[in-house]
């Protein structure tokens, strides 16, 4: 309870200042829906005449607080491109960003996890080094390039899995999974990295303390050693990069969608932010940090559930 | 420092490659022998001794078009270590020094900072200030911040709680003093460690962008626009995206190796960097 008010009384004042700020930025900066409709054409009689339908002559204040009730009752408003609902927009996007990220989360926690107990069980031996320098030459490759690549070979080259697009699970769970395979597997890398190098220092750590000196004193076994005693103080870092990781999944959908083809959360992103759409991206912005609020606060449920420490609240 | 750093194989390989993408990015659009805007007789073509990197969907020359966009990617990443340290490192040494209040929310603040998704919000602030790759990289140079606030606090900490501050301060040594005689030279290690760190990300963040086509206009030459051209065409040209590729992860790597040699020649100060996530205090 006391973490719940904590994450939340944090990202509250950050959401205020962030939202505020974008509405700032549109007033001073003078965008208005009427560039979008209006294009060349547009004559300040007609520019007025848009802005008053929108209700962008009323007072800065006004809109804001108006726009700020909507959100609270989940009410986004409306495209300045097109004119439709951008809370349902986001929602049809989500499914698909959430497919994806999910799997990649899936992919990152398994082979994180995977190699991190590997390298921390053969340390200091040729797998441990193996891994460790593979895990670093992976970090650097930036999603889009691990996007790339794996279109190349899997798709157009061997054609095992779609090149592009998105299947909704309904229609089939073989075709949904085919489809967000490849975009999973090139938005898992940087996390599978990150949480294998992170486990791997947190297990070898706690192999080097003292309980698990009197542990073995005592005489028990190596597994329950390192089930009882090493994971559980160990997995700590691991899991809070995991924390730490989900708005970067967020972010990477908005470059890997775009070589996919997908028209995810993140594509929606990039679209909008190119037609000047302001409202939409308002509405992005919106709903990446409830995101990153709802996240966050799992894992430090889970942190304080698992690690002895963060339970104490060191 | 300097000299330490490139005493070691990794600082050479790391200042080599890097030295190479510096001078491509000054004498870069120069070297481009063919004008990386127009358009040949052949589209798509194989390298040949015209086009030794072959010819994009428009028939532009690809080695052209991706030496003139150096520029664009290092004055980007560039952009982004600069504002990230500005606005890091102050408030990581004052949040030491100006009492319990400053330091709560500076430390909440960077906390929430690292925490949201920087793509998303640079692409959204190109939307709001105008499309440009310096309105989208101050966005991520503020957003990632946080790294240069913690480890300049944790360095500015463990000196400021060393005997030999104390003994200054307790003979009478001002705080500004401290700062600049015995804060300074300590900081400065992680700071280094975390420029070369920034600096790889913001080229990553660079080539996304522009491979996205956000912050410039469709015919400017770019990294990452040489890539999104070559992956419409992969059944033509399946090889196409191995250079620019090569070229956006070595300087991504240099960066990276240059901070772990930093970090390796700096001892102490680089230790700072290690334990900086577990600062709280």
């Amino acid at each position: 309870m006391r973490i719940l008010a904590k994450s939340v009384g944090i990202f509250v004042p950050v959401f205020l200042v962030a939202t505020f700020v974008t509405f700032a930025l549109r007033s001073l900066s003078g965008l208005t829906p009427a560039h979008l409709q209006l294009g060349e054409s547009a004559t300040p009689e007609t520019v007025a005449a848009i802005e008053h339908e929108w209700g962008l002559d009323r007072p800065f204040l006004t809109q804001y607080g108006d726009w700020f009730a909507g959100v609270l009752r989940g009410d986004l408003g409306v495209s300045w491109y097109n004119g439709a609902d951008i809370a349902s927009l986001l929602l049809q996007g989500a499914i698909i960003s959430l497919s994806v990220a999910g799997l990649a989360l899936v992919i990152g926690v398994i082979f994180g996890f995977g190699f991190g107990f590997l390298a921390a069980a053969r340390r200091t031996t040729w797998v441990d080094r193996a891994i460790t320098g593979f895990m670093t030459f992976v970090s650097v490759m930036p999603s889009f390039v691990v996007g790339i690549a794996l279109v190349a070979v899997f798709a157009v080259g061997l054609g095992w899995f779609p090149s592009a697009g998105f299947v909704p699970a309904e229609r089939g769970l073989g075709l949904w999974l085919a489809h967000i395979t490849l975009p999973a597997i090139a938005l898992s890398f940087d996390t599978v990295a990150d949480v294998a190098r992170q486990l791997r220092a947190g297990l070898v750590a706690a192999y080097r303390e003292n309980y698990v000196t009197g542990a073995i004193v005592r005489g028990l076994g190596p597994r329950r050693i390192f089930f009882r005693h090493v994971l559980r103080n160990g997995m700590g870092p691991a899991l809070s990069v995991l924390g730490l990781k989900f708005p970067a999944l967020l972010g990477g959908a908005v470059v890997t969608e775009s070589i996919f083809g997908m028209a995810g959360f993140g594509k929606f992103a990039a679209d909008s932010a190119q037609r000047g759409d302001v409202p939409a991206v308002q509405g992005v912005l919106v709903v990446s940090v409830v995101v990153v609020v709802v996240f966050n606060l799992l894992v430090n449920v889970i942190l304080a559930r698992v690690t002895p420490a963060s339970a104490r609240g060191v | 420092m300097v000299l330490r750093v490139l005493r070691l194989p990794t600082g050479k390989i790391a200042f080599a490659i890097l030295l190479v993408i510096a001078a491509l990015a000054l004498f870069g659009p120069l070297l481009a022998f063919q004008d990386p805007l127009e358009g040949g007789a052949g589209i798509l073509a194989g390298p040949s001794g015209a086009h030794p990197l072959g010819t994009d969907y428009l028939g532009r020359d690809v080695l052209s078009r991706l030496l003139a966009g150096s520029r664009i990617s290092v004055l980007g990443a560039a952009q982004v270590t600069l504002v990230a340290m500005v606005v890091g490192v102050i408030p990581g040494i004052l949040s030491v020094y100006l009492g319990s209040v400053f330091e709560w929310l500076t430390l909440r603040l960077a906390d929430t900072l690292i925490a949201l998704p920087f793509l998303v919000f640079a692409v959204a602030v190109t939307a709001l200030l105008g499309n440009g790759i310096p309105q989208a990289m101050f966005t991520v140079g503020i957003m990632v911040s946080p790294l240069f606030y913690r480890v300049t606090r944790a360095a500015t900490l463990a000196v400021a709680r060393s005997p030999y501050v104390e003994a200054a301060i307790v003979s009478g040594a001002t705080i500004g003093w401290v700062v600049r005689k015995h804060v300074w030279v300590k900081v400065l290690p992680p700071i280094a460690v975390a420029l070369a760190h920034t600096a790889g990300v913001g080229f990553v963040v660079v080539s996304s962008l522009t491979f996205l086509g956000i912050g410039v206009q469709p015919p400017a030459p770019t990294w990452g626009g040489v890539l999104a051209a070559d992956l419409g065409y992969l059944s033509f040209r399946p090889w196409a995206p191995l250079l620019p590729t090569a070229l956006i992860m070595a300087t991504v790597w240099a960066c990276n190796l240059l901070a772990d040699a930093i970090r390796d020649v700096s001892g102490e100060g680089g230790k700072a960097l290690i334990t900086a996530k577990g600062v709280r205090a």
